[in-house]
């Protein structure tokens, strides 16, 4: 009885359903809730029935209506910066959502233990270093920041400057973009230094993506982009000092101020002094194995964010002194004489930068940006008797503006770029001047199908006063495969103009005789490559896999060619270049706090050589290593109390120029190789309310290459070369510091 | 190797020796309401003197401390909520650290998320 009174009312309420299908809508309002429980009308949130194509969004209000489908009853709703939501829509009763904000950085990302994050959201493949990872290597600057990463290595340019150099997709740093919070930094020239210029504690995170990056930054990111983000006036303790030595003698000290002002001013001070106090000479072939230096280093910053209108912008200071060479190089004295072997570089460099952005409070997703920053950069140098002076002025300046077509779901940029430089260098016996004058136009659209797909499409175009017009576009794709694994695509082209001696000094402290054979021309690549990252559970535990694989291939780069004895030559790629790189890297956290990670990675990097007599030699890249392979453990205990890491990296064998004297290479000599070598670098921590003491060591294996500097004994002889090198020149290194805060005062 | 070693049991060492002694526990009814007051609380008690394992559970607002009686005692650690702003049993959080925190954090609000 009961059964068949139900029967028949399902039968009525179906019945009404058919008949009134197409006239049934459901309407409601969509808001948002951020963190503080703050409501606000959504404009532009999508509405779609599950297993259904289109949708509608939401208007200025909030307010939407959607056509109810048929026995789909599943309404998902989305809009980029709030968590998604599904409701059982089975009326048509008024609904009234509200979808949390998902705060980005915390929730579109997945945090792979302490030690690095992977975006999610980003088209890009990008890896975030936090502030708690930096911290587990404790030295000292940008350089040296990679220690625990799987993808940037760093190299070592030559036993006497000091100078670094960081490796991805096996191609030099020089093919990265490397800005400080969107403005380029490291190039020009400070590309020599410029790694050296960032002090560790200064740093709040660095995000990493492999392959070419957005255009909205230029058309320099060959291989990818590096952005350190500095630590923020207005959530940064009030002061906070860290002290630093270790074995060799280098000292650093960093002293860093904040105040927040008012409820939106808000201020930094930070400052660094660091010096190489000691002469050591561990491998008594009568050099120092790292040149004597004394850094000072200062930012002032200043922010205000109010509601429609935001703005930042502060002044950098850099001073250093730096002095390599033989133990008994008196700079005083000894300058251009060949009492002994010296090299001296003083750098000073002074920025201004300003970020200004009109915001729009009720439209959250759209905003217009601008960033300027001014630098003048000068370096006065001599490596024995070669001497070198350059100056560099500098402009840039990005306008971006930033919106939606419809709803979230398709977003675009939209900008304008000036860049003026100008460059002043003389070396040895040439003056090198060039002035550049490169106006820019871009865009950027993104369209995201939610938890699907997303696909970014830029193009730029530069007018380059000297090397004319110039097209950059870049594609990327990612396919969210399901909730924990996902595949990215990239394409793109990118460009920039080398510094032949700023970027080579390295390769100038050796009895080479310096060329640059031609007129240099800007360096030019096509880069590709996929990856592809997957999440899963072991034993109940949380882990993660990442494959990739990139390939740059040039169709100009600045060839520096060693291939000769006594010679170092300059000259643009005559035949093919390329770079291959493959990494795996597994993670895996097999208890709370505990990060284990395993990385290998293959690069096959090669380009043509020109020989003596006019033929042509396809030869493996000069001092890259095929192989690699690295392993980081890192424990804490509860609230991070204590903290653990040890790094263990192992290095195959690397081509390097033939060392015999009077060689002359051509298409038959046989190839040199280094020996592979390991390195192992540990650091304890011990936290306490306001203070960490942290004690470490690298090089733990102390394995140093077998005398670095050849022709040691008669430096200005024909058969010193310091440029020779593949493998650490100084030993173990034991370290401690101090850190301390005060976050009220 | 050898340094490392040394280095590593000497740092172990010294870990053992901040542990040892009875703890004695604890159960605070406080004012906390969320995650973020969870974490404020425990990690501001956690790194005090005498404090050896802290954890709050959310939804009934109850605070398990257990402490080494040698180096602390409760109302020691009461006030050390209270200055993190918030109610621990009969004493009322100090009134300077309740403005500072977070709007999500203030005790008028039901439990959430």
């Amino acid at each position: 009885m009961l059964t068949r009174k139900f029967s028949i009312i399902l039968f009525i309420l179906f019945s009404i359903n058919s008949i009134g299908q197409s006239q049934i809508f459901v309407s409601g309002k969509v808001s948002g809730k951020n963190e503080k429980g703050i409501q606000t009308a959504l404009v532009g949130a999508t509405l779609r029935w599950q297993n259904s194509k289109s949708g509608e969004i939401t208007d200025p209000d909030g307010f939407f209506k959607i056509k109810k489908e048929a026995d789909n009853h599943q309404l998902i709703i989305s809009i980029t910066g709030y968590k998604s939501d599904t409701l059982m829509v089975h009326s048509t009763d008024f609904i009234e959502v509200v979808l949390k904000e998902s705060n980005t950085y915390l929730d579109a990302v997945t945090v792979r233990g302490s030690a690095s994050v992977m975006d999610k959201l980003s088209p890009i493949q990008t890896e975030i270093i936090t502030s708690s990872a930096l911290k587990k290597a404790a030295c000292c600057n940008l350089s040296e920041s990679f220690e625990t990463n799987s993808s940037v290595s760093v190299s070592y340019s030559d036993a006497i400057t000091g100078s670094k150099q960081i490796q991805l997709l096996g191609l030099s740093g020089n093919y990265v973009q490397m800005n400080t919070e969107n403005i380029p930094n490291i190039r020009g020239l400070n590309t020599t230094f410029g790694l050296n210029y960032t002090p560790g504690t200064w740093i709040n995170s660095i995000d990493i993506s492999k392959g070419v990056g957005s255009v909205i930054n230029g058309y320099e990111a060959m291989t990818g982009a590096i952005n350190v983000e500095l630590v923020k006036p207005e959530s940064s303790d009030k002061l906070f000092i860290n002290s630093y030595l270790n074995s060799q003698g280098r000292a650093e000290l960093n002293v860093q101020a904040a105040d927040t002002l008012s409820k939106k001013w808000s201020v930094a001070l930070l400052t660094h002094i660091s010096s190489q106090i000691a002469k050591i000479d561990g491998n008594s072939d009568q050099f120092l194995d790292v040149p004597l230096y004394k850094q000072l280093n200062l930012i002032n910053r200043w922010k205000y964010s109010g509601e429609k209108f935001a703005t930042q912008f502060g002044i950098k200071y850099l001073t250093e002194n730096r002095v390599g060479g033989q133990i008994s190089f008196n700079p005083k004295t000894d300058q251009f004489t060949n009492k002994s072997y010296g090299f001296d570089s003083d750098t000073k460099r002074l920025e201004v930068f300003a970020k200004l952005a009109l915001l729009f409070p009720s439209q959250p997703y759209q905003g217009l940006g601008l960033i300027i920053n001014a630098l003048n950069h000068n370096n006065e140098s001599y490596f024995g008797f070669k001497k070198y002076t350059g100056a560099e002025k500098s402009i840039y300046s990005n306008l971006i503006y930033q919106n939606i077509i419809g709803n979230t779901n398709h977003t675009y940029k939209l900008g304008s770029s000036l860049l003026l430089d100008n460059y002043h260098e003389f070396f040895i016996d040439s003056v090198y001047k060039r002035n550049e004058v490169v106006p820019g136009i871009f865009a950027e659209y993104i369209y995201t199908f939610p938890e699907k797909i997303t696909i970014m499409l830029g193009n730029r175009i530069d007018f380059h006063n000297l090397y004319g017009n110039r097209m950059t576009p870049r594609v990327h794709f990612k396919y969210d495969i399901n909730e924990n694994s996902q595949l990215r695509i990239n394409w793109g082209k990118g460009w920039r103009m080398p510094n032949t001696v700023a970027e080579n000094f390295g390769m100038f402290v050796n009895s080479r005789s310096v060329s640059i054979t031609e007129v240099i021309k800007p360096e030019e690549s096509i880069n590709y490559g996929a990856s592809f990252s997957q999440e899963y559970q072991l034993y109940g535990k949380k882990g993660s896999l990442i494959l990739d694989f990139y390939k740059t291939s040039f169709q100009n780069q600045l060839v520096t060619d060693m291939e000769n004895a006594g010679k170092v030559l300059f000259y643009n790629l005559k035949g093919k270049s390329f770079a291959n790189s493959f990494q795996a890297e597994l993670n895996y956290n097999p208890a709370e706090r505990f990060d284990l990670k395993l990385a290998y990675r293959l690069f096959d990097v090669k380009n043509d050589f020109t020989t003596y007599n006019g033929e042509t030699v396809f030869l493996a890249k000069q001092f890259v290593n095929k192989d690699r392979l690295l392993f980081n453990a890192a424990y804490a205990t509860k609230w991070n109390k204590w903290k653990y890491d040890f790094t263990w990296q192992w290095n195959g064998k690397r081509r390097i120029p033939n060392p015999a004297q009077d060689h002359l290479h051509t298409k038959d000599s046989p190839l040199f190789f280094a020996p592979a070598f390991s390195n192992i670098n540990a650091q304890v921590t011990k936290v306490y309310k306001n203070w960490e003491f942290y004690l470490g060591g690298e090089n733990l294996g102390n394995f140093k290459q077998k005398n670095p500097i050849m022709g040691a004994n008669d430096p200005f002889g024909a058969t010193f070369d310091a440029s020779m090198v593949w493998g650490p020149v100084a030993g173990r290194v034991i370290y401690s510091g101090l850190r301390w805060k005060l976050s009220d005062l | 190797m050898t340094t490392l070693k040394t280095i590593f049991i000497l740092l172990f060492t010294v870990n053992f020796i901040f542990a040892g002694d009875t703890p004695q526990v604890i159960k605070i009814k406080t004012s906390a309401v969320c995650g973020m007051c969870k974490r404020k609380i425990e990690k501001n008690l956690a790194y005090e003197k005498g404090i050896e394992d802290v954890n709050l559970d959310i939804p009934s607002k109850i605070l398990t401390v257990s402490y080494n009686p040698k180096k602390t005692n409760s109302a020691t650690i009461k006030k050390i909520v209270n200055n993190t702003g918030y109610d621990a049993d009969e004493m009322a959080a100090t009134p300077e650290a309740y403005e500072k925190l977070s709007s999500c954090c203030k005790k008028e609000l039901p439990v959430h998320n």
